[in-house]
């Protein structure tokens, strides 16, 4: 079965989630070739242990980030499986792949079984789909779903010239925004309470926030003990209620009230030194142990994914 | 937790989906611009003025009056904004209320066309507050006997006298007042740079923080002779204002009743004693059956008063009954609420002591519990109890 | 100018989804609302409307039921509806945007917004694939959009980071969570709604001939139970949890 993987780039280098494409593809017994845009990554590409042949595609039109303009050069590389990161970018270019080529699209697969049976999330996770389709069709799949193969691949490089009509100009590439995420936006929270000891200590939520993209909130207690902790970062009863897909309970024993606001939260993490703390019974991991000695590890672990 | 509001018979889907229209808007409005600053609102004993503005921008302000820039709603449409304004607080479907039934409802029923077309558009929008003086420090429940009086001097009207628990008075643009003139009660517009007019507002209140109470005096206040209502004499017209209000009122309570539902319903379910949720326990299900079973009558009651209204076949005895009903078991389960809350039940993190102080004014304005239950006396018996002397 | 905006009802973000027989139970959804992310992609085709007075269309395909998403749209100022009505809410992507692109042809839309994925599918194919049919540009994770001199300037997230970009009509703009939230309607709008009316259109009437979906879907299950709360002592445990976040909750 002919596979086509769109590799995924950061910058200058290959996104891991492109090894698990490969792994992916392999798993049901694909032969995949991966085509690299704008030619970024070829090299690393060849060495991902089962890649069949790299297709470095360069051109103009990769320049910058126009969906329909790498749909339009990438499409006449692709055969029979199409397979794309499900990254929003990945599923832009997908989609408009398999709209080329009048062939089926499923995004975000994070299952995949030879045949092809497909499983994915719907309805923000409150329910799993699984259908099947047959080659041809087009495939995104969520990062960390598969497993990465090995490097010890040496797939032949190709390169092709590939042109295509470019309708986006990046007038302006802005500056990563210093302004502070809000916790009724963010997709991660992490959150201290009056158990921080000093408000000048939320410097260190900060650091992490700025690692993983998170929002930092606090509890009541914090809000109302500390004139720096404004009541915008509350989160509970009286609060802002979120629900994020991780929320990182620091120092907060896990007041009812707090609980109201944060509990539907997909994941919730708890650093507390008090192992007895209300917090721990709403946690699906719990660590006991000081923030000052959590903290420090806790933000190198995330700066190393 | 998003609001869940309790509607058991789906009364809801009997009212236009209009109607339902408006409802979400009321219903969003509360949850992103009310919640939020309430409790600060109360703390801070003021009406932020963004919730006048707001309420202008939306339309609501004289729901179901017609033509002079007023949204020309139904009484059911009427009633539903109040509900929702209430689940918010007492306070702010306050205002609404004598925006629109005390203070616009008089201008639009028995105004000049003058008066009509110079306040109604302003009052609609939210530009200028309206309130409404019938209270006097010594006349509550017997208006009749008011002291206020008017001296028509040829070229203008001298009013004297002091009005009490007057709702927006201090924030209020637009008073609409009642006095008598030769012994009759008539209705004038006063406005708030009328000389010899001012409205100091009550201070320490427990109840009603986010509204503000004042005080209308007016020592030889001189007003032009075109602010008079032409259209009405006697106690019908603060009456037939009253008869709007209440019926504002009787779905306003419902809303209260409903967040304090919600809010304990909720409480029950996350809050563990003997390692259960105390919802589990007989107690509390027997507390959140009987307000369920409450709510759900008061919800029947007020919609198919809301249908009499828009069919014109009702009378105002079938208003005080609602008034009086839905106030009472709205305050009985604002209690109840707080009870199931435990000792978190009197924290400003949870809705239901807010509300239960705030329905203990409900319960005293707009006619007190006992007065509607000698309106209905009245009309049961034919006999009025009301005074000693038997007429 | 003729703008589109592509709306989808959804159940409510915050409504239960039970599954029964194998699919999910659309009777139980106590809610229906609009996809969040349409009313991002709403609220700037109103403004795009206001700066260029431009004729806006709200174009939904669905269901009977979907037909109140475009008055709570006209309630806000969309000035004309379309419903295209199909009864298989589980429609293959591919049958939606050859309907939807047929719609959007018909009414002679230059520029069309629509959410960047609808909150039930989760997907995020439609408007790609609307752009590709149509050959219109295609943008997607956008925040903001403006008109400019013969186009448009658009926020968007971008492969590294917020960009501004410019387009040229003909285009289709693909919204994030936008930086302005969708304005509430008021009562005049709602009185107004009520007087728009909604054209319904059905696949014929648009010329379209569905295909056969080449996916089928074998069921729909319920997710795997998060594994009870555990517990670490020390913060030795803390690149544990972190791998853990990783590859049993796949969060971070």
């Amino acid at each position: 079965m002919e596979v086509t993987i769109i590799a995924e780039t950061t910058g200058d280098s290959l996104h891991p989630i492109t090894a698990q494409l490969v792994g992916a593809a392999c798993s049901m017994g694909g032969t995949p070739t991966v085509v690299c845009p704008g030619g970024i990554g070829s090299g690393e590409a060849s060495s991902i242990s089962g890649v069949n042949k790299i297709i470095s595609a360069e051109g103009e039109c990769f320049d910058s980030f126009d969906s329909r303009a790498w749909a339009n050069a990438i499409s006449p590389l692709c055969e029979g499986v199409v397979m794309s990161s499900s990254s929003a970018h990945g599923r832009e270019v997908l989609a408009q792949i398999a709209a080329i080529r009048q062939i089926p699209v499923i995004q975000d697969a994070t299952g995949l079984e030879g045949g092809i049976r497909i499983t994915r999330p719907i309805y923000s996770g409150k329910a799993i789909e699984t259908s099947v389709v047959s080659p041809p069709c087009a495939i995104s799949v969520r990062q960390n779903s598969f497993e990465s193969p090995g490097n010890d691949g040496d797939a032949e490089i190709s390169t092709v010239n590939s042109s295509s009509d470019v309708g986006v100009s990046v007038r302006e590439a802005l500056a990563k925004a210093n302004e502070k995420l809000d916790v009724s936006e963010a997709d991660i929270i992490i959150s201290g309470g009056r158990g921080m000891g000093e408000p000048s200590n939320f410097s260190h939520l900060y650091e992490i926030a700025d690692v993983v993209g998170a929002a930092v909130g606090a509890s009541r207690a914090a809000v109302d003990t500390w004139d720096e902790i404004p009541h915008g970062m509350q989160v509970g009863q009286t609060g802002k209620t979120v629900n994020p897909s991780l929320y990182i309970a620091v120092g907060i024993s896990g007041a009812i009230q707090h609980l109201a606001g944060m509990r539907s939260s997909k994941y919730i993490v708890a650093i507390n030194k008090d192992p007895d703390a209300p917090i721990f019974g709403v946690a699906d991991y719990g660590i006991v142990s000081t923030w000052e000695e959590a903290l420090p590890i806790l933000k190198d672990e995330l700066a190393k994914l | 937790m998003p609001y869940d509001a309790l509607d058991f018979y789906d009364v809801d889907s009997l009212l236009t989906e209009e109607e339902r229209m408006v409802r979400d808007m009321v219903r969003d409005f509360v949850d992103n611009e009310v919640l939020p600053k309430i409790e600060h609102a109360c703390r801070d004993g003021v009406f932020p003025d963004e919730w006048r503005e707001e309420l202008g921008n939306m339309g609501v302000l004289g729901a179901p009056l017609k033509g002079y820039g007023c949204p020309g709603l139904s009484y059911a449409a009427y009633g539903v904004i109040c509900r929702e304004l209430e689940r918010g607080d007492s306070g702010l479907r306050s205002f609404a209320s004598v925006q629109g039934s005390l203070a616009m409802y008089p201008i639009w029923d028995f105004g000049s066309e003058e008066q009509k077309n110079h306040y109604l558009p302003k009052m609609a929008s939210g530009e200028w507050i309206g309130c409404f003086g019938l209270t006097e420090p010594d006349y509550g429940s017997n208006p009749g006997d008011m002291i206020t009086r008017a001296e028509d001097m040829g070229d203008h009207y001298l009013l004297n006298g002091a009005k009490m628990w007057i709702t927006n008075g201090t924030i209020a643009q637009v008073a609409v007042v009642w006095a008598k003139l030769d012994g009759v009660i008539r209705g004038f517009i006063v406005e708030k740079d009328d000389e010899g007019f001012s409205a100091p507002e009550m201070k320490g209140k427990h109840s009603l923080k986010a509204s503000v109470t004042s005080e209308l005096v007016f020592q030889d206040c001189k007003i032009p002779k075109d602010r008079i209502l032409p259209g009405v004499k006697g106690l019908r017209g603060p009456f037939s204002c009253l008869n709007n209000a209440r019926y504002g009122i009787s779905w306003g309570a419902i809303g209260a009743a409903q967040a304090c539902f919600d809010s304990a319903r909720e409480y029950a379910l996350s809050r563990i004693q003997f390692e259960h949720p105390i919802a589990s326990y007989q107690l509390v299900q027997n507390k959140l059956s009987w307000m369920l079973r409450e709510i759900t009558k008061a919800q029947l009651l007020a919609f198919h008063l809301s249908q009499k209204k828009d069919a014109g076949t009702w009378i105002p005895e079938h208003i005080s009954l609602a008034k009086m009903n839905n106030v009472d078991i709205a305050l009985e389960i604002a209690r109840v609420a707080r009870d199931i809350h435990g000792a978190n039940g009197i924290l400003d993190e949870y809705p239901v002591m807010r509300h239960m102080a705030n329905l203990e004014s409900v319960k005293t304005y707009e006619g007190t519990h006992d007065i509607h239950n000698l309106i209905l006396g009245r009309h049961i018996t034919g006999i009025q109890a009301f005074t000693r002397s038997l007429e | 100018m003729t703008i589109a905006v592509l709306l989808k009802q959804v159940p409510d973000t915050t409504a239960r989804i039970t599954i029964s027989g194998g699919v999910v139970d659309e009777a139980a959804v106590g809610k229906w609302s609009m996809s969040p992310y349409d009313e991002y992609a709403l609220e700037y085709a109103l403004q795009l409307k206001e700066s260029g007075g431009a004729d806006l269309i709200a174009i939904t395909c669905g269901p009977a039921r979907a037909s109140k998403i475009l008055t709570d749209a006209a309630a806000v100022g969309a000035d004309s509806l379309i419903h295209v009505l199909t009864e298989d809410s589980g429609m293959d992507s591919s049958n939606v945007q050859s309907l939807l692109a047929a719609a959007i042809g018909r009414v002679g839309a230059d520029v069309v917004l629509c959410g960047k994925q609808a909150a039930d599918t989760n997907a995020g194919s439609t408007g790609p694939g609307v752009a590709s049919i149509l050959g219109f540009t295609c943008v997607g994770m956008v925040s903001e959009v403006s008109t400019d001199a013969d186009g448009f300037i658009a926020m968007r997230m971008g492969p590294s980071g917020n960009e501004k970009v410019s387009v040229s009509k003909p285009c289709l703009f693909a919204f994030d969570k936008g930086s302005m939230e969708m304005r509430r309607p008021n009562v005049r709008g709602i009185m107004m709604a009520k007087k728009k009316a909604v054209e319904t259109l059905t696949p014929s009437d648009l010329g379209v001939s569905l295909i056969d979906s080449r996916v089928s879907l074998e069921s729909h299950s319920a997710p795997a139970e998060k594994p009870p709360g555990q517990k670490f002592e020390g913060a030795s445990s803390v690149p544990t949890v972190v791998s853990k976040l990783r590859d049993e909750a796949n969060v971070i």
